[in-house]
C-alpha cells in the first residue's frame, strides 16, 4: 500500500511536470519556432501563370515575353544549411518559364570547399521586323532575293552559358578558386552589304562558343593579400564566312569574325604597412593570339593567315595613408603596354589610299592619380586631386583619318564632401581637364600627296574639359528622405584648322531629385525626377577639295550640326500593407527622350535639317501578395509596358533588293501574372 | 524496509527513473537559461544571464533588446553566411559592433543610451574608414585587395552604403536586384538604362558587377578586368581581332563609339551615324555627305538611313578579309 501510494506520489509530481509541459512547452516550443524562422535559411518556390496581351517589339526582347499568349512562371530557391557543420546546398532557378532563364546549383561547406554549375539563358529579340526575300537567314549561305515571295523574318540570338566553379580555402589563409565558362551564342542579327547605289539586306549567321578559364591563387593574411592566377580565353566562330549569292559584285565571301585566343599571368596584392597605410599591386602578362585561316587567299604574299600577336603587359602600384588623423594621402601608377606584334605583310596591290599592308594597332598608356584629402571640423573633407593621362599610339604611314601618336591629359579637382551627419550630407566637386598632345601627323596618299588634314577626333583632339557636380542628401526627419543631384560637364575642342571642322564643343548636363517618404510602417512612398542632356557642336565639308601638292583645302559648302539628346523621367513607388496578410506594390516610370540634329549650313546651300525624334517610355508594375497562410500565399503581378516613337530611320525607307523593315511606332502591352508562393525551412 | 523494498523493486526504479526524467526535462524545459552556458562576458547585467545565444557566440546580451523587429533587426543575420557560426571564422555582435559596453550597461545619469562603439549606416558618427575597416578585417582579401585606393573608398563610401548585413536577403548580391542599390547613386544610368538600346539590366541578365568590381580594381572606371576593352571582351570577343584590318577607335576603348548604359541610337552608339562617324573621318568624298532627310534612298543619304553608314561598312570593328577586292579596307566585307 505504501508503495502503492509512493508511486501515485511520484506519478502525481511526474503528472504535474506533464502538466507543466502540456501547458508551458507549446509556448516554449513557438518561441522556438518563431527563432528557428528568423534564424535559419528558408526556401521558397513560386509558380503560376502570365498572359501577354499582344505581340510586341520591345517588351519582350530580352525576357521571351514577345508573343501573345500564355507563359509558364516557376522560380525557386532552395536552401538547406547543416548547422553542424556550416554546409550550405541551394538551388535556385530564376525564370525557369520564360526565355531567360536561369539554374544554379551549388553546395559548399563555408570556410572550406564549394562548387557550383550554373546555366543561364539570355535572348535577345531584333525589335524591328523584317519582311524580305533572302533564302537561307541565318546561315553561312545567303542568297538575295532567293525566295519566291516576301516572308516576314524574325531574327533573334541565344546566349546559353553555362558555368562551373570549385573553390577550396586551406589553413594558414591559401586558397585556389576555379571557374570556367561557356557560353554558346546562336542566331542572326541584322547585317548587309553595301556600294555606293545599293544597299542588300542580309543576316550576320551567329554560331560562337566563347569559352573563359579562370584560376585563382590567393594567400589572404593579417597584412599581405595577394591573388594571382592564369585566365585563359577562347572565341571559336563556326561561321567564319558568309557566302551571297545574288548580291554586290566582287562582295562575296564577307569575313565573319575569326577565331582568337588570349592566356594571361596575373599577379595582384596588397599590403598593409601600418594600420594607416596600405599599399597595392597589380602586374599582368597577356598573350592574344589570331591564327584562324583566312576564308581567301590574299592577292599577295604567301600566308594563309594573319598571324595576329598582341602581348599586353600592366603594371601598377597604388599606395594609401592617413600620415595625420585629419589627413589622407592617395597615389596610384598605372602602365599598360599593348604593342600589336602582327607581322606586316603586303596583302594586296598598293592603291591611291593604302599600301596593300595590314595596319597593327599598338597602344602604350600611362595613367596616374594623386589625391589628398583633409577633415575639417562638422564632418567635413576637403578633398584634393591631380590625374594624369599620356597615351601613344601608332598609325600606318598611309592613312585617311587624322591622327597623332601621342596625348596628354591633366585634370585638376577638388571636392568639398560632408559624409557624416544626422541630417545634411553631400559634396561639390569640380574638375578641370587639359588634354593636348603630339602634332598631328601628316595624312598623305599612298603616292606622297596630301590627304584632308581637317579633322582633330574627339578622342585624339585637344581639348578643355570643366566638370561640376554636386549632391545633397537631406533628412530632416526619420520619416523623409530627400536627393538632389546635378552635374555639368562642357569640353571644348580645338580645331586643326580656321575651318573649325569635326568636333567643337561638347556637353552633358544631369539633375536629378529624389524623395522617398515613410507614412508609417507598413506604407512608404518614392517618388523621382530626373533630366539628362548631352550636346554635340560639331561640323562638316560636303565638298571638300585638297590641292595633292600644297594640301591647301577648300570647303566652299560646310554645315555643322548641334546634336542634343535630352530625356526627361521620373518615377513613382508606393509599398504598403493594408491588411496584415496582404502586400501591394506599384512603380510607375516615364520618360521622354528627344534626339535633335539642328543642322544648319555655314557656307553654301542652306541645310533641312533632320526632323527630331522623340522616344516615350512608360512602365507601369502593379503587385499584390496575399499570405493564405503563414508561409504561403498569391501573388498578382500587372505589368503595363508603352514605348511610342517617330523615328524615321525605317519609314519609307527600302532596301535594294526590296527588303522592308517596320518599327512599330506605339507598342503598348498588358501582362498579368498569377502565382502560388511557398516557403520553407 | 521501505528501502530495501523500493530499491528491489524494479518498477520502483523504473517509476523513479522516469518521473526524475521528466522532472528534469521539466526544468530544463521551464528554465532553459539556468543550463546554458556561462556567459562570456562576466560584465553584462544580470538579466542577461539568464538568457541563451540566439545565433552568434555571446549575442544575447544584444538580443535581449535587438530582436526581428524594431528599427535595428538583427536575428536575420542567422539566414546568412554570418550566420553560419560552425564555420569559424563568423563573426560575434562586438566584432563589428565593438564592445560597446556603455550601450549595454547605459551609465548612471545617463539620459539616453549611447550607442554602440561602431554604428553602421548613414546617420553613423563613425568615420566610414573606421567602418569599413570592421569589414576588411576578415574581407580584405580577393576581390577587395585594391579597395583602398578606389573611387568608392576615396569618397566615403561604407560598405554598408550597398550591403545590408542582417538580413537574409542583400539586394546587391542578386543579379535581379542589384542594379537598384547601383542606381541609388549612380543617377545618370538610372535613365540610361531603360533606354531603348541597353544592355537587358532591367531583366537582371546582365548587372553591373559583370563589367564593374564595385571595391576597386587595377583597370579604369572600376572595370572587372583590365581595361575597358578587356572587360568588354569578356562578351563580344567576336571584336578583338587583331584583324587584317583593324578600325584604329576599337582597339583603343569601345567607349569612344558605345555608351554602355543605354542609348537611343541603335547598338549603344553615342550618337547617330553619320554624324559619329564625321567626329573622325575626313569629309572627303561622300564621307562629308549632308546627313539625308529620310523618305528615300540615295547615295548620297545612304549614311543617315537604315544602319546609317554601318549599311556599307558592315564589318565596321575590323575585317579579317585580306584581300582588296571590293573596300576590305574600309570593313566592308
Amino acid at each position: 500500500m505504501m508503495y502503492t501510494c509512493r508511486c501515485i506520489k511520484l506519478t502525481a509530481i511526474a503528472a504535474a511536470t506533464l502538466a507543466a509541459l502540456a501547458t508551458l512547452t507549446p509556448a516554449q516550443a513557438a518561441e522556438d519556432e518563431d527563432i528557428v524562422q528568423l534564424t535559419k535559411p528558408e526556401s521558397s518556390v513560386e509558380a503560376g501563370i502570365g498572359y501577354v496581351n499582344k505581340d510586341n517589339q520591345r517588351f519582350g526582347q530580352y525576357n521571351g515575353l514577345k508573343d501573345n499568349g500564355v507563359y509558364g512562371l516557376l522560380d525557386l530557391n532552395v536552401v538547406r544549411r547543416d548547422d553542424a557543420t556550416g554546409t550550405w546546398l541551394k538551388l535556385s532557378g530564376r525564370n525557369l518559364g520564360l526565355d531567360n532563364r536561369e539554374l544554379r546549383f551549388e553546395h559548399n561547406q563555408q570556410g572550406n570547399w564549394g562548387y557550383f554549375v550554373e546555366y543561364g539563358q539570355t535572348p535577345r529579340y531584333n525589335p524591328l521586323d523584317v519582311n524580305t526575300r533572302l533564302v537561307g537567314a541565318g546561315t553561312s549561305a545567303q542568297t538575295i532575293n532567293g525566295a519566291a515571295a516576301r516572308y516576314n523574318l524574325e531574327m533573334k540570338t541565344q546566349r546559353d552559358a553555362l558555368s562551373l566553379g570549385a573553390e577550396k580555402i586551406f589553413i594558414g589563409g591559401f586558397s585556389v578558386q576555379v571557374r570556367f565558362k561557356n557560353e554558346e551564342k546562336d542566331g542572326a542579327r541584322m547585317y548587309g552589304q553595301g556600294t555606293p547605289g545599293t544597299i542588300n539586306f542580309l543576316t550576320d549567321p551567329i554560331n560562337q562558343t566563347t569559352r573563359q578559364l579562370d584560376v585563382v591563387l590567393a594567400y589572404t593574411g593579417e597584412r599581405l593579400q595577394l591573388s594571382g592566377g592564369y585566365y585563359g580565353t577562347t572565341f571559336e566562330n563556326r561561321n567564319n564566312l558568309l557566302n551571297v549569292t545574288g548580291g554586290i559584285t566582287g562582295q562575296t565571301p564577307m569575313a565573319l569574325p575569326p577565331d582568337n585566343q588570349s592566356h594571361q599571368l596575373y599577379l595582384g596584392g596588397g599590403y598593409s604597412f601600418t594600420s594607416t597605410t596600405r599599399g597595392t599591386f597589380n602586374a599582368a602578362y597577356t598573350h592574344q593570339t589570331q591564327n584562324d585561316t583566312f576564308i581567301v587567299l590574299p592577292t599577295l604574299g604567301g600566308r594563309t593567315d594573319l598571324g595576329g600577336v598582341v602581348d599586353t603587359k600592366l603594371l601598377q602600384a597604388g599606395i594609401t595613408s592617413r600620415p595625420l588623423p585629419k589627413l589622407s594621402l592617395l597615389g596610384n601608377l598605372r602602365y599598360e603596354d599593348r604593342p600589336d606584334r602582327t607581322p606586316i605583310d603586303r596583302y594586296n596591290t598598293p592603291g591611291g589610299t593604302q599600301n596593300g599592308n595590314n595596319e597593327p594597332r599598338s597602344i602604350r598608356s600611362l595613367t596616374g592619380k594623386a589625391e589628398a584629402g583633409y577633415a575639417l571640423p562638422m564632418g567635413f573633407r576637403l578633398t584634393g586631386g591631380f590625374d594624369y593621362d599620356q597615351r601613344n599610339r601608332n598609325f600606318s604611314p598611309v592613312r585617311v583619318v587624322s591622327a597623332r601618336e601621342e596625348t596628354e591629359e591633366k585634370s585638376w579637382r577638388a571636392e568639398l564632401r560632408r559624409s557624416m551627419s544626422e541630417t545634411t550630407t553631400g559634396a561639390l566637386s569640380y574638375v578641370h581637364s587639359d588634354r593636348d598632345g603630339s602634332p598631328f601627323l601628316t595624312t598623305r596618299r599612298n603616292d606622297g600627296t596630301f590627304g584632308a588634314n581637317l579633322i582633330a577626333p574627339p578622342h585624339l583632339a585637344d581639348r578643355k574639359r570643366d566638370k561640376i557636380r554636386l549632391s545633397v542628401n537631406w533628412e530632416p526627419t526619420e520619416e523623409l528622405s530627400l536627393q538632389f543631384f546635378a552635374d555639368e560637364a562642357l569640353d571644348k575642342y580645338e580645331s586643326r584648322t580656321v575651318l573649325g571642322m569635326g568636333p567643337n564643343n561638347g556637353k552633358a548636363r544631369n539633375y536629378a531629385v529624389d524623395g522617398s517618404y515613410r507614412f508609417s510602417p507598413e506604407w512608404q512612398a518614392t517618388a523621382w525626377y530626373s533630366r539628362n542632356e548631352t550636346r554635340a557642336d560639331q561640323a562638316t565639308c560636303a565638298t571638300l577639295t585638297v590641292d595633292a601638292v600644297t594640301g591647301a583645302m577648300t570647303c566652299p559648302a560646310s554645315q555643322a550640326a548641334n546634336l542634343r539628346n535630352v530625356g526627361d523621367a521620373f518615377g513613382l513607388g508606393l509599398h504598403g500593407k493594408p491588411l496584415e496578410r496582404m502586400e501591394i506594390g506599384t512603380d510607375v516610370s516615364y520618360s521622354d527622350i528627344n534626339d535633335e540634329y539642328r543642322q544648319r549650313a555655314l557656307t553654301g546651300a542652306a541645310v533641312t535639317s533632320l526632323p527630331d525624334v522623340s522616344t516615350k517610355l512608360t512602365s507601369l508594375k502593379v503587385f499584390a501578395k496575399y499570405a493564405i497562410q503563414k508561409n504561403a500565399g498569391i501573388r498578382l503581378n500587372y505589368i503595363y509596358d508603352r514605348v511610342s516613337t517617330n523615328d524615321w530611320t525605317w519609314t519609307n525607307f527600302t532596301y535594294s533588293d526590296g527588303t522592308s523593315v517596320f518599327q512599330n511606332p506605339n507598342q503598348k502591352v498588358h501582362f498579368v501574372g498569377v502565382s502560388y508562393f511557398y516557403r520553407w525551412q | 524496509m521501505k528501502k530495501d523494498r523500493t530499491m528491489k523493486n524494479p518498477r520502483h526504479t523504473i517509476a523513479i527513473v522516469l518521473n526524475t526524467m521528466l522532472i528534469l526535462m521539466g526544468v530544463v524545459l521551464l528554465f532553459p537559461a539556468t543550463i546554458a552556458a556561462q556567459p562570456t562576458n562576466p560584465a553584462q547585467p544580470a538579466d542577461t544571464t539568464a538568457r541563451k545565444d540566439l545565433v552568434l557566440k555571446g549575442d544575447a546580451q544584444c538580443t535581449r533588446c535587438h530582436d526581428a523587429d524594431g528599427e535595428f533587426p538583427v536575428l536575420a543575420i542567422g539566414k546568412t553566411k554570418h550566420g553560419t557560426v560552425a564555420d569559424g571564422r563568423t563573426p560575434t555582435c562586438t566584432s563589428c559592433h565593438g564592445a560597446s559596453e556603455t550601450h549595454i550597461n547605459k551609465p548612471a545619469g545617463v539620459k539616453e543610451r549611447p550607442r554602440p562603439d561602431r554604428v553602421f549606416g548613414k546617420k553613423s558618427n563613425v568615420a566610414a574608414e573606421i567602418q569599413n575597416q570592421a569589414c576588411l578585417t576578415c574581407h580584405q582579401g580577393g576581390k577587395r585587395i585594391h579597395w583602398q585606393g578606389s573611387i568608392h573608398a576615396s569618397r566615403d563610401t561604407t560598405c554598408t552604403s550597398c550591403h545590408q548585413v542582417h538580413t537574409g536577403h542583400d539586394k546587391v548580391r542578386d543579379r535581379a536586384t542589384q542594379a537598384e542599390v547601383c542606381l541609388t547613386c549612380h543617377k545618370e544610368q538610372r535613365a540610361q538604362i531603360s533606354r531603348p538600346s541597353r544592355h537587358p539590366i532591367k531583366e537582371g541578365k546582365v548587372a553591373c558587377s559583370d563589367c564593374h568590381n564595385p571595391h576597386g580594381s587595377a583597370g579604369p572606371s572600376l572595370m572587372v578586368r583590365d581595361s575597358v576593352n578587356d572587360t568588354c571582351y569578356t562578351c563580344h570577343m567576336e571584336k578583338r581581332g587583331p584583324f587584317v584590318r583593324t578600325h584604329q577607335p576599337v582597339t583603343e576603348n569601345c567607349a569612344i563609339c558605345h555608351n554602355p548604359h543605354g542609348t537611343t541610337t541603335p547598338n549603344l552608339l553615342r550618337s547617330r551615324p553619320p554624324f559619329l562617324c564625321q567626329q573622325c573621318h575626313e569629309p572627303t568624298g561622300h564621307r562629308g555627305q549632308v546627313a539625308g532627310v529620310p523618305g528615300g534612298y540615295s547615295p548620297g543619304t545612304a549614311g543617315t538611313i537604315a544602319r546609317g553608314c554601318l549599311n556599307c561598312h558592315t564589318n565596321i570593328h575590323g575585317t579579317n578579309n585580306p584581300t582588296d577586292l571590293s573596300g576590305e579596307r574600309t570593313f566592308r566585307r
